[in-house]
């Protein structure tokens, strides 16, 4: 589908632009984008890719802690598709790191700096990431005998891919072993800094046996002879790690086409705009692939930024869009339990409370605690590969634990000093027809035009007590309290809020 | 607080979880004997364990000497220079000789709660399993992926779970046949036709309503059950997937959670005996055997069979140790063990050993030559079945199965792993894993022909699997 910079905004488009890009749709940004003056494509891509960037980092004492930052963080930012790239990068390049939480924050913090800069920078400044340099085993690469931890994984997961669009290998098990050579004499010191140690470098006068420091001599379009990473010995030592990025941006694939850049932007491509499964190089993406590479010529620039908008502005983006209610497509995208969090805090105009960051409603539970049990805990994804995502976000326990967040939010606690407060989000005063109420919620929540006349109805037998009300009093604490605040917590749960 | 089912039908006046249940949601109760055989028709139970990480298949199955005429002691004697686990420790977890290299053969010594099985005659030792795909880049991901869909080929007509498809076959949309241990669906149970639940403890899986205003609960509920219905008759497939959830989910969260008490009351010594334990997964393991209770008890609308759990941290690529109380690979091993021996004990006095089968498989195993304090990863290693009833017909035959890879120096590949051959003529000729689980569906699982649940792949039959073999006999 081509891309299309110029089309203007449609009513169902512009919210689904936002949900997509940042944390749900609320109504005042939905009007911003549909005006007047109403805008194009491109002039909203611009408008969502030019807000200001923030230089936040998480810093707490306990990785309890930096994760609670975040949150907040992302509750509070006026800038979301920042937020929601963090999160990208951070399942793209996952990192484990329990000890230091310092080093974690200041990963956060490199992740902010380039998630929509260079990407070929991006990969040059993770290599030197203490706390890559420890999850990966980079501190512990000896020239003895070399860890292949993270050169597999900087070929598999943040830049190649296993296969390409057609389904050949990308490097082989030696290419591995090679630029596990180049990462030997790599650590970090108590700042965080990344030190290299000739000591611990494999140099090839030591190792006559290993051969030159050659790679990709059956793959990557280098021909026979492959490509070394270090031809004489003025290159070999620090300069290895980037020398390797470089060598690894250059690889084509079997039909001739930059591998990472396909690889990355077909990742990019699945988070934003379609929901395929998360492992990328299927050969039906190929094609639109292509063309976003032809529109950003992110294969040359490695411009983040560039990619994001030629996604924005492709016809298959919008093609997935919330078309209420939600008929045939094939492209919903099930929400990341932190939007879910992260998103109803925003709508209901929430915060989470005290030094712990929970949520009211009589469990107490932390937010961390929380996400954990919805299958995300940030700051500790599963393994490297990241979190496994759409379907597989949805679960019986993972769907009970949305349910008791929505739960906790929307009960009354302390006899009117409960954090939620319908009456701030809509006329308590002077809504009593229960149509008019739903409608009322429905818009707060942003799902108003994705629920069927059936699902509607299913939600009024809720609000009249099967049909035994005709008119609700708001201002009664009793009903309020009951009926209002459930019908909140029942679209919070409902099949459909889970998707976007 | 989220009320206990228990609480809820005293707060609504409502007497039976039946009564609960929405119209279209078992909209068709007779819908099981449609299907052909399935594990409640053969009253059997299956539970599938993952050890994450890739577990180090040699350090689980060691050579103990080299027998009469190998070499495989020598070698691994050679290859782990610190993390080799000594004769003496090995000789108790003795568990016979590999057929073709006559080499003697022992567990780790924290597999011991597996010898007490192998003892029993309960545990059967697969050796050298893997498949052709993912030995070459050695990836988590990938070899994952084709364990757990058992298809290395990548065809698209074979990406749901192995199990998963096994169960899309003999249950239909109104079932609940399986439960993960866990807050998501294990892959190798993914499928879109019937329901999986995801619980991570029973007990806790009651619905969280808010109790302030209990006149307004059942309204509360029904509003939940009709949008769960609602999504489920949706055009939109992943609308419908979540909808399916979430009318199974609050089915169950009525009938599972009184579970729990039910089994700590009924079963105390056993109860008591998993906290023992002291792992977490000593603790996933009581709530299968919390559910399989339940089941026979028959419990309403606990019909489960099928179980997933994982222990994980087996990715040991330092400090992996050896035999020491604080060892990490010894510390895994005996979590699994004592665990699974406890956990079979447990089903032996409710009366369902015989109609029990547990897997154990890891992703891959791990380099043969160790690297610093730690091992890289590898290729083939063993995978163990255990229960049913011992020896007889429809029986598990405990015993050694498959041939220890060759671990000799100038047999590894490039890489230094033992290499994958299906060559009929290979002394070492490794277990592909559709053998494995073709064995386990055609004979536990009552697939007559699990040839259309496994794809062949075609290629070098030196290499790849095109001759199957469902029989390899620890199950007949």
């Amino acid at each position: 589908m081509p891309s299309n910079p110029g089309a203007m905004l449609s009513a169902t488009e512009a919210p689904h632009l936002l949900r997509r890009t940042g944390f749900s749709a609320p109504p005042d940004r939905v009007k911003e984008l549909l005006g007047p003056p109403a805008l194009t494509r491109a002039a909203a891509a611009d408008l969502i890719l030019g807000a200001r960037r923030t230089r936040f980092k998480p810093h707490g004492r306990s990785i309890e802690n930096v994760h609670d930052k975040w949150i907040r963080h992302m509750i509070r930012t006026k800038n979301p598709l920042q937020e929601r790239l963090v999160l990208f990068w951070h399942d793209h390049f996952a990192t484990v790191d329990n000890k230091q939480p310092r080093v974690m924050s200041n990963q956060n913090g490199l992740l902010r700096q380039f998630c929509l800069g260079n990407f070929k920078d991006f990969v040059k400044a993770i290599n030197k990431d203490a706390a890559m340099i420890e999850f990966l085993d980079t501190v512990r690469n000896h020239r003895e005998l070399p860890n292949e931890n993270y050169a597999r994984e900087l070929q598999e997961l943040f830049t190649l891919g296993v296969k390409d669009y057609n389904g050949n290998p990308n490097y082989a098990q030696e290419d591995v072993v090679q630029i596990a050579r180049a990462f030997t004499g790599w650590a970090y010191d108590t700042r965080g800094a990344a030190v290299f140690d000739t000591d611990r470098h494999d140099y090839t006068i030591d190792y006559p046996l290993r051969g030159p420091k050659v790679i990709y001599k059956t793959r990557g379009g280098f021909g026979p002879g492959g490509q070394n990473y270090a031809p004489t010995a003025a290159d070999e030592g620090a300069p290895e790690i980037d020398a390797v990025i470089d060598i690894i941006f250059d690889h084509i694939d079997s039909d001739g086409r930059k591998t990472v850049a396909r690889h990355i932007a077909g990742k990019l491509f699945i988070y934003l705009a379609q929901p395929y499964p998360k492992r990328p190089a299927q050969p039906a993406l190929k094609p639109v692939v292509d063309e976003l590479l032809a529109d950003s010529n992110f294969d040359t620039t490695w411009s983040i930024s560039a990619l994001i908008k030629a996604i924005i502005i492709n016809d298959a983006f919008y093609a997935t869009d919330a078309s209420a209610p939600f008929l045939g497509t094939d492209l919903k995208s099930i929400k990341w339990p932190v939007d879910y969090v992260v998103s109803t805090l925003r709508l209901l105009k929430m915060k989470l409370k005290g030094s712990t960051q929970f949520v009211n409603g009589g469990s107490y539970d932390q937010i961390r605690d929380q996400l954990t049990n919805m299958g995300q805990t940030l700051l500790q994804p599963p393994s490297v590969f990241g979190w496994n995502w759409e379907t597989a976000w949805i679960s019986s326990a993972a769907l009970l634990a949305r349910a008791a967040f929505a739960r906790d939010l929307t009960t009354a606690r302390g006899g009117g000093t409960t954090c939620f407060h319908p009456e701030k989000l809509i006329d308590v005063r002077n809504l009593t027809d229960p149509n008019a109420i739903l409608m009322a919620v429905t818009d707060v929540l942003g799902v108003t035009d994705q629920l069927t006349p059936a699902e509607q109805a299913k939600l009024i037998k809720y609000l009249t007590d099967n049909g035994a009300n005709s008119s609700l009093d708001l201002t009664d604490y009793d009903t309020r309290n009951s009926k209002l605040n459930g019908l909140f917590c029942l679209v919070l749960q409902s099949p459909v809020y889970q998707l976007h | 607080m989220a009320i206990t089912r228990r609480q809820f039908i005293k707060r609504t006046g409502l007497a039976t979880a039946g009564a609960f249940l929405g119209p279209s949601f078992f909209r068709n109760p007779f819908l099981r004997q449609a299907f052909a055989a399935n594990l409640d028709g053969l009253d059997r139970y299956f539970v599938v364990i993952f050890l994450d990480g890739g577990n180090d298949g040699l350090n689980t199955v060691t050579p103990l000497a080299d027998g009469s005429s190998g070499t495989l002691r020598t070698a691994y004697h050679a290859a782990r220079s610190s993390l080799r686990i000594s004769v003496s420790d090995l000789t108790p977890g003795a568990i016979g000789t590999d057929l073709n290299s006559g080499t003697p053969l022992a567990l780790h010594p924290g597999l011991i709660g597996l010898k007490h099985l192998w003892d029993l005659g309960a545990l059967s030792v697969i050796q050298g399993c893997g498949d052709p795909a993912s030995l070459n880049v050695l990836s988590h991901e990938l070899s994952r992926n084709v364990w757990q869909t058992g298809n290395p080929a990548g065809d698209p007509g074979y990406l749901s779970g192995w199990v998963g498809r096994y169960l899309a076959a003999g249950y239909g949309s109104g079932e609940v046949p399986g439960v993960n241990i866990g807050t998501s669906i294990a892959p190798e149970f993914a499928q879109n036709s019937t329901n999986v639940l995801a619980i991570r403890r029973v007990a806790d899986f009651g619905f969280p309503y808010d109790g302030d205003y209990p006149s307004d609960l059942s309204f509360k509920r029904d509003a939940f059950f009709d949008l769960a219905n609602e999504a489920i008759a949706a055009v939109q497939p992943t609308l419908r997937y979540v909808g399916n959830t979430a009318g199974a989910t609050l089915s169950a969260s009525e009938s599972y959670p009184p579970l729990s008490d039910m089994y700590a009351a009924d079963r105390p010594s056993f109860n008591q005996m998993y906290d023992g334990l002291g792992s977490g997964f000593a603790q996933d393991l009581r709530e299968v055997a919390k559910i399989i209770y339940g089941v026979e008890s028959g419990v309403m609308s606990v019909n489960a069979r099928s179980f997933e759990l994982s222990n994980g941290g087996y990715d040991t690529h330092t400090d992996q140790g050896t035999t020491g109380a604080y060892d990490l690979h010894n510390q895994l091993h005996h979590e699994v063990g004592d665990a699974v021996e406890a956990f079979y004990n447990d089903c032996a006095d409710m009366g369902v050993a015989n109609k029990l089968c547990i897997v154990i498989w890891s992703e891959f195993a791990r380099r043969i030559q160790q690297n610093g304090s730690g091992t890289d990863h590898g290729s083939q290693g063993p995978v163990f079945v255990i229960g049913g009833p011992v020896g007889s017909g429809g029986a598990l035959h405990g015993g050694l199965y498959g041939n220890h890879p060759n671990i000799n120096d100038a047999a590894l590949n490039d890489d230094g792993n033992t290499v994958y051959s299906q060559a009929l003529g290979d002394p070492f000729r490794s277990t592909d894993i559709r053998d494995v689980y073709g064995t386990l569906l055609k004979h536990w699982l009552g697939i007559a022909d699990p040839s259309s649940l496994l794809p062949v792949d075609g290629g070098d039959p030196n290499s790849y699997w095109t001759a199957p073999n469902f029989d390899l006999g620890f199950l007949t």
